[in-house]
Formats: C-alpha cells, sequence, structure tokens
C-alpha cells in the first residue's frame, strides 16, 4: 500500500509555491530599527496576554516549586521553612501516595488503551456510509458536551445497590455489584463512566482526520482485493498515526489528572478503602484538608514530572511524525 | 502619522490589560462593617440543614437582631466541605466573624491561633457553669474559651415497634449480645438470596460511630500526644460484634447497602428494624416517614458497660474580626438561655444548658429522654488535633474488614501505622 500512500499525498498535498514577499511599505533605510520597532509593537500588543499568563500560569508554576522546597505555614501567620529536599524524600515512604500512584497507574493503563481504541472504531464506524450517522454523531457526542460533576452525580444513581445498571444486570440474571462502595469495584466504576464519556471527544478528532484521508487510496486497495478490516488495518490506521499520538498523550494528561470524578464519589475522602484515591485527589487532601502546601507541592510537581517522562516516552515511541508532511 | 500608530497600539494595548485587570477587582461590599442603615453587620458561616431546621434558625436570627437593631446578621450556608473552605477563607482573611465550629476539628483551630479567646468577654450573666461540663470543655483549651456549644447529640437506639411484635419481642435490648440476638430474629430475607430485605440492625461504619465502644473495653481511641491507639486486642475485642453481624450473620447491614442515605432513612424505609442514631432522626422521621412506628432506647451496654457519643458544635469568633464586640453579642445571645431555648425548641438538637434542658423537658420527652440520659456517660467526639488523619485512615481500613478482605486485627493495624506514619511525617 506504500506507493499508493506516496501517490495520493502528492497530489492532493502539493506543496504551495512560495509566494513573493509582498511589502508595499518596506522602508529602504534604518532596517534594523524598524525591526526593533515591530518586535516591540508586536510585544506591547501581547502584553495584556503575556500579563495574564504570568500571573496565573507562570508565576504560580515557580510559586508551587519554591512552596514543594518549604514547610508550609498556613494558618495563623504564613511562614515558610526551607527544607531542601525533604518533601520530595517523604513521598517514599507515604503510604497514601504508593496507593494513590498504583490507583493512577491502574487507571491510566486500562482508561487511555480502551477510550482510545474506542474512540478509532466508533469514528469508523461513523465514517461509513450508514444511516442516520449525523443524529449518531450528536448522541455519541452528547456525554462530552456535558459537565462531568453532573454525568459523576448521574452515574453515581445508576449505580446504587438498587439503581438502573443492577436492575438491568438481574434482568438478564447477571450477578450484580455493589459498584460505589466495593473497594474492588468502586475504580472500575469510575473507569466504565470516563471512558464513556471521553471516548466521543477523541472520537470527533479521529472522524475530523479520516475525512481528511482521501478516496483514491482505498480504492486503489479495493482494486488489489483488500477487504474491509484490511483496509482500516492497513491504511486509516497507520495514517492516523500522529492523530493516535495526539489522541493518546490528551488521555495520558486528562486520566493522569483524574480528580473531580473520585472526588464526587467518594466525596472527598478517596474511599471505599483508598481504591479511588488518585495523585491529583491526594494532592487536593494535603493542600486544603492538612493544609500541608508544601508537601502538596512537591507531589504536584512529582506527578508533572512523572506526566512529561511519559509524553517523552511516547514521544520516542510514535517517532516524530505529523499529519501530511 | 507614526505616533499616532504607537498611540493606538498603546490604546489598545491598555484596553485589554485594564479588562483583564477589571476582573481582579476587589468588591468593597464584603469587606464592610456596616450596611446602608448604619446597622454593624456580622457574618456567620454555617453548614446546611434541613429547611426545618433553616426556619429554625431564622427565627432565632430574627429574635437576636428585634433585641439588637444595631446589628444585623448576614447568614452563608457552605454547602460542603465545610472545614476546607472555612480553613481557606480564614488563611485568605476573609473568613466570617462567627462560625460553626464541630468539636472535631476544634483542637487543631484552637492551637493554631486563629480563633479569639473569649473569656475576656464573658460576663457574670452569662453563667458558664450553666453548660454541661464535657461539652464546653471539649472548645477550651489550658483554661481559654475559645467557643461555646450550641447544641449537641448523642446516639441511642431506634427500634421499630412493629417489627419487633411480628418476631415475638419485647422491647429493646439491653445489652449487645442481646441485641445480638434481636437482630438475627428480625432481619427477613424472604428471597433467601443472602441479601435480606430488611437488616436487624443498620449502623453507620465510620469511626465517629464506632469508638465509644473501645472504652468499655479498656481500649482507647488515641494515646496522649494525640496518635492512632486503636490496634490491640482490646479494640479488636470491642469491633468484632459487629464485623461478624455484618459480614458472617448478615444481620446488620449499611444505609449504602439498601441505596439510603442515612441510618435513619434506612429505618424510615423500614430496611432495618434497629439503628443506631442521632436525635436529628427524630424530626426526619415526623416529616418523612409519620407512619412508622417506633420507639428509642439508650444504646445497648457494651462490656457491661453504658456508652455513647456525643457530638456537639460550638459558635467560635474569628480572631480577624472586624466586629468583634457585635460578633461577641450574637454568640451571646444564641449561646445564652434565651436564644438556645429557641433554637432547641423543636428538639433537631439538645441544648448544652442544664436550665435550657430542665425549661424544655427533655428529660421526660418519650423519644428524646434517651438522648438526654446518654449526656451523662457520652463519650464527645473529640481527640486531639490528629483526629481528622486517624479517621480518614480507620474509615478507610474498616470497610476492608467488613467486606473481608482482611481481618479485623490487620485493618486496625493497618490504620493505625499508616495514620501515625502521616502524623509523624507532617509534624
Amino acid at each position: 500500500m506504500e506507493p499508493a500512500k506516496q501517490n495520493e499525498y502528492s497530489e492532493s498535498f502539493k506543496p504551495k509555491k512560495p509566494k513573493p514577499k509582498i511589502n508595499p511599505k518596506a522602508p529602504k533605510k534604518h532596517p534594523m530599527g524598524k525591526k526593533l520597532k515591530e518586535s516591540l509593537s508586536g510585544y506591547l500588543f501581547m502584553s495584556p496576554t503575556i500579563f495574564t499568563l504570568g500571573i496565573f500560569v507562570v508565576v504560580p508554576i515557580l510559586y508551587a516549586l519554591f512552596l514543594s522546597f518549604n514547610d508550609v505555614d498556613l494558618l495563623g501567620g504564613i511562614g515558610y521553612e526551607f527544607l531542601g529536599l525533604d518533601n520530595y524524600t517523604r513521598t517514599i515512604d507515604d503510604e497514601r501516595a504508593k496507593i494513590a500512584l498504583l490507583n493512577t497507574a491502574e487507571y491510566v493503563a486500562i482508561v487511555v488503551p480502551v477510550q482510545t481504541i474506542l474512540a478509532l472504531l466508533l469514528a469508523a464506524a461513523l465514517n461509513s456510509n450508514i444511516k442516520g450517522k449525523n443524529l449518531f454523531r450528536i448522541i455519541f457526542f452528547l456525554p462530552t458536551v456535558t459537565s462531568s460533576a453532573v454525568l459523576t452525580l448521574i452515574f453515581m444513581w445508576m449505580y446504587y445497590p438498587d439503581g438502573l445498571i443492577n436492575n438491568f444486570l438481574s434482568f438478564l440474571h447477571l450477578p450484580t455489584y455493589d459498584w460505589l462502595s466495593n473497594p474492588a469495584i468502586a475504580l472500575r466504576s469510575i473507569m466504565i463512566m470516563n471512558i464513556w464519556a471521553t471516548a466521543p471527544f477523541f472520537m470527533v478528532i479521529y472522524l475530523a482526520a479520516m475525512q481528511d484521508i482521501s478516496d483514491t487510496v482505498y480504492e486503489a486497495a479495493t482494486i488489489d482485493g483488500a477487504n474491509w478490516w484490511q483496509k482500516f488495518i492497513y491504511i486509516t490506521v497507520p495514517i492516523l498515526k500522529p492523530v493516535t499520538f495526539f489522541v493518546v498523550i490528551m488521555g495520558l494528561i486528562g486520566t493522569f489528572q483524574l480528580f473531580d470524578q473520585s472526588y464526587i464519589f467518594s466525596g472527598g475522602s478517596g474511599g471505599p478503602n483508598s481504591s479511588t484515591l488518585t495523585i491529583v485527589l491526594l494532592i487536593y487532601q494535603y493542600a486544603f484538608q492538612s493544609l500541608d502546601m508544601g508537601y502538596a507541592s512537591a507531589l504536584a510537581v512529582g506527578l508533572a514530572i512523572l506526566i512529561m517522562v511519559v509524553t517523552v516516552i511516547q514521544k520516542v515511541f510514535f517517532g516524530e511524525e505529523k499529519l501530511h508532511d | 502619522m507614526r505616533g499616532n500608530k504607537w498611540f493606538a497600539a498603546l490604546g489598545i494595548s491598555s484596553l485589554l490589560l485594564g479588562s483583564a485587570l477589571a476582573g481582579c477587582s476587589n468588591s468593597e461590599e464584603s469587606s464592610s462593617q456596616t450596611n446602608s442603615d448604619g446597622k454593624t453587620v456580622v457574618e456567620l458561616n454555617g453548614w446546611g440543614s434541613s429547611p426545618e431546621e433553616e426556619e429554625l434558625l431564622k427565627e432565632t436570627i430574627t429574635a437576636f437582631e428585634e433585641e439588637h437593631p444595631n446589628i444585623q446578621i448576614k447568614h452563608e450556608v457552605i454547602a460542603d466541605q465545610y472545614m476546607d473552605v472555612i480553613k481557606t477563607r480564614l488563611i485568605g482573611g476573609e473568613a466570617a466573624d462567627v462560625f460553626y465550629l464541630d468539636a472535631l476539628d476544634a483542637p487543631s483551630l484552637m492551637q493554631q491561633d486563629v480563633l479569639e479567646p473569649l473569656n475576656d468577654y464573658m460576663t457574670e450573666d452569662f453563667d458558664v457553669g450553666d453548660f454541661e461540663d464535657p461539652l464546653v470543655n471539649a472548645f477550651k483549651s489550658g483554661g481559654t474559651h475559645y467557643g461555646f456549644p450550641k447544641d449537641f447529640s448523642t446516639l441511642a437506639l431506634f427500634y421499630d415497634k412493629q417489627a419487633f411484635e411480628e418476631a415475638g419481642l419485647e422491647g429493646p435490648p439491653e445489652n449487645w449480645e442481646e441485641l445480638r440476638e434481636y437482630a438475627e430474629k428480625l432481619t427477613v430475607d424472604e428471597d433467601g438470596d443472602g441479601t435480606p430485605e430488611r437488616y436487624g440492625l443498620g449502623f453507620a461504619k465510620e469511626l465517629a460511630r464506632q469508638f465509644y465502644k473501645f472504652q468499655p473495653y479498656g481500649g482507647k481511641l488515641v494515646t496522649e500526644d494525640g496518635k492512632a491507639a486503636f490496634a490491640n486486642e482490646k479494640s479488636v475485642e470491642a469491633l468484632k460484634p459487629i464485623v461478624d453481624m455484618y459480614k458472617n450473620e448478615k444481620t446488620a447491614g449499611l444505609p449504602s447497602d439498601v441505596g439510603a442515605g442515612f441510618g435513619g432513612d434506612m429505618f424510615g424505609q423500614q430496611k432495618a428494624a434497629m439503628v443506631i442514631e442521632g436525635n436529628w432522626t427524630i424530626p426526619f422521621l415526623e416529616n418523612n416517614f409519620p407512619d412508622v412506628d417506633y420507639g428509642t432506647s439508650e444504646l445497648p451496654a457494651i462490656n457491661g458497660e453504658k456508652a455513647t457519643a456525643a457530638f456537639t458544635v460550638a459558635y467560635v469568633m474569628n480572631k480577624n474580626s472586624e466586629v468583634k464586640d457585635a460578633a461577641w453579642e450574637f454568640i451571646e445571645f444564641m449561646t445564652g438561655k434565651e436564644g438556645m431555648e429557641i433554637w432547641t425548641s423543636k428538639g433537631f438538637a439538645l441544648p448544652t444548658r442544664k436550665s435550657v434542658a430542665d425549661k424544655l423537658g427533655y428529660a421526660d420527652d418519650g423519644l428524646r429522654s434517651s438522648f438526654v440520659e446518654g449526656a451523662s456517660y457520652a463519650q464527645p467526639w473529640q481527640a486531639g488535633e490528629n483526629l481528622p488523619i486517624i479517621m480518614n485512615n480507620f474509615d478507610n481500613q474498616f470497610v476492608s474488614a467488613l467486606l473481608g478482605e482482611q481481618t479485623l486485627e490487620e485493618a486496625l493495624k493497618k490504620a493505625e501505622d499508616t495514620a501515625n506514619n502521616e502524623i509523624s511525617s507532617s509534624n
């Protein structure tokens, strides 16, 4: 299939001819001064954004880094005491941090592959010419536009011991579960809910990318005698590789930062039996329940590093490919 | 020409910057001490409760405002994660002048120097001696009063009279052995699938509802220096009956097992024939399940001793309040004889003043007398500043013991170790 792909690309995505630069007011003298002035006015125009970003993004990041090296006293007078790396070494002995990390890792390891594959399959289904596909697109996309807090509350309602899901299961003579309060199940309940809610979002991204794949590739494959599945595996999936990279990375970041669902599920405790305790929930507990900002910041920095490392690994794994290059 | 362009660029940028900054502007209204009528505004923060209780609180506040026409109370309900919000507001200097404080959280706040000491405000008329000692002491540290209890609740046994009749039982159980037998007789599992339609006993698994069992067995919740101390045989013995009833005998159930919100709800829906709950359940049942014919009794004796838990909440003053005198007048009224009488008149919570309790006659009230009786031997739900950490770890581990994922001994050991680890690394 490779040659087909090459042809296809060169046909529809010819590199644009470089246009001659049109600069009617190009000054003849003082080119350096002009450049400086232009960049100055550029920064001037950007200054509101730079200012807002600085205050709400850059400064908090630097401040969190600073906090993570200190023991912070907040109630009854603010005080800092420099601890060096103590906050970081404390994580090693922290039983709850270990549980949170394992829970989060399990959550990421299950949710990311499942939601990616589900998104891909849904997109493939909706990309084919089935009847009423627009209706299905809307229906599938609805969960994504619903607030996660509302979604969680509705799911908790359905998960109750005598709720909708158990009623349905017992109607089919399948075993029922204690979705909310059984430690072995609770995290799975959140996984199911989250996959259901996020897969459609990635489905839309896949769908957009799929509609960019030219029919000629598939036609060529049909002539070569490829069936639907072969076309999917050998054409669609490889062409979508850069999109998959994006979907997996966004999925990883999103799942590593799981907070609101488990917070609402457990009422902020991470229970039952720490089974829904995630790293971000633990950070919340240390920061706002124990008011241990220093340690919470150290955990947050640790999580950021973890996500960065995983992203870099992904990048190596997927290679540095771009869509249509 | 060029100058104009620069002027325009500067203008647009400052416009954008201005609009970005506009969001940061402080609203003056929230920090003002007096309103437009010249009244002093005292802010009050509390958690939400039933509409009936809200109504009663409003009534009490109105009574205060009528007596103090120069003060206006601004009441705000914090719906969720009350202590997180209060602590965050205290740090930000935005906390209310007066707020509720549960005895559980009192030790840490008293130590942090964020509450106003009230000794200098107290007058003879206030009559501190009138309060029940254990309850007022929960908000006292080193001789200094930081708050006064507005009300309290104890735990008692609710039993379904009709279910007792059907099972041929007379009167409530006297001790835990009897309770266990009764629970077995009262459990109904008609379809025989192992999940009863009605449990003999409904209970709450939280430490707040279990800790009072330690003392009769000679165990305790925390050590002198505030560390968890329940990983021992005594505590295992104290908690074993309830774990057995839940796990093996299946005669006790949790509200979540039947999809109920709390024990009172479970009892009202008749999915439990007995529940251990506080007096807040009485008005709840009156309003939602008026047809249930029930009685209350003091908790069955544990290891031959009477034991129950007491929960109390105080009004405390923010140390950074700008209207301290007005705030004190409010606290004085609400925890004084007059205010407390209005507030506790409907029996949602019990008065912490002996004189008010006598006046309202709860000791002779059929349903409430068991709660009043309990006050004399109740153990307040308070144990040093680390209790929130200990509680969190206990609650997490105890569930898995109930489910049989680990033995009770292991669960208590793990809860104690994790809690104490966390305590020592946070200090």
